[in-house]
């Protein structure tokens, strides 16, 4: 039997990278810290597979066929797409096909119906925390993008649910491994609308908090305020992947700040085991 | 509402090359998207807010930043400024 290993939750956004000189110093040192300390939870976790729970920004997916939830099943995966990206050591990173397709056939089993790849683009949502977390030495990856870029989405109960079909299946794996659950994405942000710039610092504290409660309560106040706190923060999705996993345990908030030099609520989480 | 060939437009110029052609002839690059003629004037004039009714945010800030519009640039743009 496999066992969790943790689940971590960062934000990303490509000004992160992009515009990091614009970055005030002591924001700077803050993110940085907060990317380092979450790099060193992760380490001491030490998961063999990594499922990294990020959406897709266009880089695999068009209107053509827009999937819900995608898992990659495959040997490998890509390195970020992006042209400003480059720098990002990895080019490729290995999967891990026997624990995916084990997720994939629980989840079928459990009445989900995700879509698979055998080979993802993992863009700058997945890499840029794994770069910022500074792991030397990266686990088997196994990409599971959600949807929360082009509606419809998946709602944000069934993500929830995910998270907990997600734990099962690391739990039923016929095999020793410890799988740890890595969410991108959020806090508030806007992209690509007339609000971009805008980060709702009362909304994040707010929804951070209630991480720490009832489910219900949670899913019904993102439910009721997403839709008024800009595009990006649909993300969260993501952060409920990981707390459905973490059996909703709660997590511990390793930093949060809204940063508007890279126009995100910068949110930085480990779920106590 | 989503404007597929658009959209189809902006995700494609996602690949460097295509971006870098575009930069060089435009009117090459769009000859392949069947654009209906009001996209291919908001293309022209830069029309953001037309352009958004029609297709993702993240492509629409996507092909601004290829077209090399700066954020505080497009987002004046966007609000109709």
């Amino acid at each position: 039997m496999a066992s969790f290993a943790g689940a971590f939750a960062a934000s990303h956004g490509p000004l992160l990278v992009r515009e990091w000189d614009a970055v005030p110093a002591d924001q700077k040192t803050r993110l940085e810290k907060a990317f380092r300390e979450l790099g060193k939870r992760m380490k001491a976790a030490k998961p063999d597979v990594l499922v990294v729970v990020s959406p897709d920004h266009w880089s695999n997916f068009f209107l053509d066929n827009y999937p819900a939830v995608c898992i990659g099943v495959g040997e490998a995966n890509e390195g970020p797409p992006e042209p400003w990206m480059k720098a990002f050591p990895h080019r490729e990173f290995p999967g891990h096909p026997r624990f995916a397709t084990h997720l994939v056939n629980e989840a079928l089993k459990g009445g989900f119906e995700p879509s698979v790849s055998h080979r993802l683009k993992l863009d700058h949502g997945s890499c840029i925390p794994l770069w910022r977390m500074e792991l030397e030495k990266m686990p088997a990856l196994v990409p599971m993008l959600v949807n929360s870029i082009e509606p419809p989405m998946p709602s944000l109960a069934r993500c929830l649910e995910w998270g907990k079909l997600l734990r099962k299946a690391i739990e039923r794996f016929p095999g020793k491994l410890r799988v740890g659950i890595l969410a991108t994405g959020g806090l508030s942000h806007s992209i690509g609308e007339k609000t971009m710039g805008a980060i709702h610092e009362d909304f994040d504290r707010k929804t951070i908090s209630l991480f720490s409660g009832a489910e219900r309560s949670l899913v019904r106040y993102l439910d009721k305020e997403l839709p008024k706190r800009g595009n990006g923060s649909e993300e969260v999705r993501n952060w409920l992947v990981a707390h459905g996993a973490a059996r909703g345990k709660g997590f511990e908030l390793v930093d949060y700040l809204p940063v508007p030099a890279v126009i995100v609520g910068c949110g930085f989480a480990a779920w106590r085991p | 509402m989503r404007d597929y060939w658009l959209s189809k437009l902006f995700f494609d110029l996602q690949q460097p090359a295509l971006a870098a052609e575009f930069k060089g002839n435009r009117d090459a690059v769009l000859a392949r998207y069947p654009l209906s003629p009001e996209v291919r004037k908001a293309i022209a004039d830069n029309d953001a807010p037309f352009l958004a009714r029609r297709t993702n945010a993240y492509l629409l800030r996507y092909y601004f930043f290829t077209i090399g519009l700066k954020d505080a640039e497009f987002i004046r743009n966007l609000r109709g400024g």
